[in-house]
């Protein structure tokens, strides 16, 4: 039966919430990110003793100083230079970049090509908004063809950067796509990022509505998401490459998981063994029971069953006192238990 | 042993006697030897030091600086050109705080200039060379016994003061080859242990935040920017300089010596102060080892008696300039350019501009055949 995970209430534990609300726009999605990100960490045991962030300039590069992680705010594009040496010099630490597309494949383009040259074992975050948000709105080197910016009054005149073409360049990288909208998916590739051997990007699209969205006709943020969850789909199984508006994980030509298929492992790097959850990516999680643990095709109705389950889980929640909440978090004490002492029936979580 | 040993892998052999075990960098002349002894060097032993031969010279500095935030003492080494690049990043050392060496073997510039030629053209370019105030430790050796020792001394203020340190040499220095024995130097050596603890490994539960940008740094609000207050920028900037300062006073190297009763004092570094040696007799000697900060007080102290101070560098008065502020006091100058560092051209230029003559030394013009037509027909 699907549980609401732990991680999903105990990620707050990787944020500085003190620090909040974030200098992002209301309706950004790097707060999304940072989210899942923050979930994904919990889920797979992370913490600042065993994983250092490194982040770019722009917006991005200020979720480093919102999580409870040690980290490395370098200058604009220079991110993968500074990562590669830390993993280089700390071969047991988990190193992960975030970033945005300017940073990564404009100003930090050329160190992009060479770490994946090199194989480098970190992890690039690259929050892909098509747009230099933090200066206002100036053309970026992922904006589309035509889009009118600050920069490019008449639309944009260039095609924007390949970074799936320059990512698969390498025989030994592997590249995912995903979107804010798509947060599960969003967390399976993530984590699966992190745990492969080698170097791994995750080309995360998502809406800037301030400097980029309203300028090219998106009335709000959640119209942004919505042209998101029409438009992305996830790839086909197989698929050599993903169209523009597909999501998906596209592993090195010879790698047993390649394309999504799930009769082989995915290579994992030793970590402290995560425990299963049911927000594994299904090649990791096979390989940790490859019998039960592989991900069941679930139907329309049993997917709608599951989120309504999740739902009555978390307003429950919020009947709890936060102190409680927390213990509940820490694992301290179990959500039934915690129901029951707040004079709760704990039936309703059956209900 | 007693050995021949080349200026660069002096260079080199200092830093892994201070515990160097970090090494990123590009190539190119006239510093690539300290690449090549660096690969070898990591191939020998992988587990104790690590190279990286970066795509740039931007990537190898902030290279260094990832290294050294992951607890490593670490340094690249680069010239003229690399210097402009790595320029960026030795600023975020500088503002972070982030014990590092940076070693420019000097070339004549501005750009691409004479690749092969020995200047001195990057004295203010460590000075001034990134944006914003900031207090830099810099070396000078002028021979290869002393290219290792101030190699070592390069790492420990690095580390005693958390800044970039520059080791400056030239071509002449860094391709010297010279009869040392470095391991019985090396046996007798204070090397700083590194204070600061690497990066996962913060005390008090605050993870630490390395940023370019002026954050609050501890405590709970660390992480929190500071970037419109003063006060904040004032504690960050004067603790900085005044730990730089500080760290810069327990390296008062200098060199005072030649004919000390002279009349005139020649003030020059590096391999000018080898060049110049034959006029030992009719000329005091002061040569800067530590380079930067200026040794105000030491330059005030010794300039006292001497009736001319003439400044000889291979570059157009950078130090000059430097010495005259210290010591409120004109000097004379004699420019080494274009990579002519002779005996001759500092005897014509002394006796220029002892005479009262400029600076700028006779320039003759361009030969006939050269200014003709070519003769492929283009021109």
């Amino acid at each position: 039966m699907p549980e609401l995970t732990m991680a999903e209430i105990g990620y707050k534990r990787h944020l500085k919430v003190e620090l909040f609300p974030t200098i992002w726009c209301p309706g950004c999605g790097i707060g999304t990110i940072m989210m899942q990100l923050a979930i994904v960490l919990e889920e797979m045991g992370l913490d600042e003793t065993n994983t250092v962030i490194v982040t770019g300039i722009g917006c991005t590069g200020r979720m480093g100083s919102y999580l409870k992680h040690e980290s490395v705010y370098t200058l604009h594009g220079r991110t993968l230079p500074v990562a590669e040496a830390i993993k280089t010099v700390r071969p047991e630490l988990n190193v992960i970049v975030v970033a945005g597309d300017g940073d990564t494949a404009s100003i930090g383009g050329n160190h992009l090509i060479h770490t994946i040259r090199r194989n480098a074992n970190v992890t690039v975050l690259c929050n892909n908004n098509e747009i230099y948000g933090l200066t206002g709105g100036q053309t970026g080197p992922t904006t589309p063809t035509g889009t009118k910016t600050l920069s490019s009054p008449v639309g944009n005149p260039n095609t924007p950067i390949n970074l799936q073409g320059i990512v698969r360049s390498s025989e030994h990288a592997l590249y995912a796509k995903t979107t804010v909208y798509h947060l599960q998916h969003l967390r399976n590739v993530m984590r699966e990022a992190i745990e492969w051997e080698g170097f791994s990007f995750v080309d995360i699209t998502s809406q800037c509505i301030e400097n980029n969205g309203r300028r090219i006709g998106f009335a709000s943020a959640n119209e942004m998401l919505t042209f998101y969850r029409k438009t992305y789909k996830r790839a086909a199984k197989g698929a050599e490459a993903l169209d523009e508006h597909e999501i998906g994980v596209l592993y090195p030509a010879q790698h047993p998981s390649r394309n999504g298929r799930t009769d082989g492992a995915a290579i994992t790097n030793g970590h402290a063994t995560p425990e299963p959850s049911v927000t594994a990516s299904a090649p990791a999680a096979a390989a940790l029971a490859p019998s039960e643990k592989a991900k069941p095709q679930a139907s329309d109705e049993e997917k709608a069953r599951r989120r309504a389950e999740s739902q009555k889980k978390l307003a429950l929640m919020q009947k709890l006192d936060p102190a409680v909440k927390l213990r509940v978090a820490k694992g301290e004490i179990g959500l039934a238990d915690a129901l029951r002492e707040a004079g709760v029936d704990p039936a309703e979580l059956e209900a | 042993m007693r050995k021949l040993v080349q200026g660069n892998e002096a260079v080199f052999r200092g830093a892994v006697a201070a515990g160097a075990s970090y090494y990123a960098g590009y190539p190119i002349s006239p510093s690539t030897e300290i690449l090549n002894i660096a690969s070898a060097y990591a191939a020998a032993h992988h587990q104790t030091f690590r190279f990286l031969q970066a795509e740039d010279e931007i990537a190898s500095a902030n290279a260094v600086v990832g290294a050294s935030l992951a607890g490593a003492k670490a340094f690249t080494a680069t010239s003229g050109p690399g210097f402009s690049l790595m320029q960026e990043a030795i600023g975020y050392a500088q503002k972070v705080g982030v014990p590092s060496v940076f070693v420019d073997v000097q070339r004549v510039g501005p750009a691409t200039g004479m690749p092969t030629m020995p200047g001195q053209g990057d004295i203010m370019q460590v000075r001034f060379g990134s944006s914003g105030d900031y207090t830099p430790i810099a070396f000078y050796p002028n021979g290869v016994e002393e290219a290792f020792r101030v190699s070592v001394d390069a790492f420990n203020a690095a580390e005693e003061s958390r800044s970039p340190v520059v080791l400056l040499s030239d071509t002449f220095v860094a391709h010297l080859n010279e009869v040392v024995d470095l391991d019985e130097l090396a046996a007798d050596l204070h090397v700083t242990p590194r204070d600061m603890p690497p990066l996962a490994h913060h005390i008090a539960g605050f993870p630490r935040f390395f940023a370019g940008v002026l954050m609050y740094e501890s405590g709970p609000s660390a992480g929190e920017p500071a970037t419109a207050d003063a006060d904040e920028y004032l504690r960050q900037y004067y603790d900085a300089k005044h730990r730089h300062l500080d760290v810069a006073g327990r390296y008062r190297i200098f060199e005072h010596g030649w004919n000390r009763e002279a009349e005139v004092l020649i003030v020059c570094y590096g391999i000018v102060s080898r060049v110049a040696a034959p006029l030992a007799d009719q000329y005091a000697l002061f040569r800067p080892i530590r380079i930067h900060p200026v040794l105000d007080d030491e330059l005030r102290e010794i300039t006292q008696g001497y009736r001319e101070i003439v400044v000889i560098e291979a570059n157009d008065g950078q130090y000059a300039d430097m010495v005259e502020l210290a010591l409120r006091r004109d000097v004379k100058r004699v420019p080494l350019l274009g990579g002519r560092i002779s005996i001759e051209a500092i005897r014509d230029g002394l006796d220029r501009v002892l005479a009262g003559g400029p600076a700028e030394p006779p320039i003759p013009d361009a030969p006939a055949e050269r200014l003709a037509p070519s003769s492929l027909g283009i021109g």
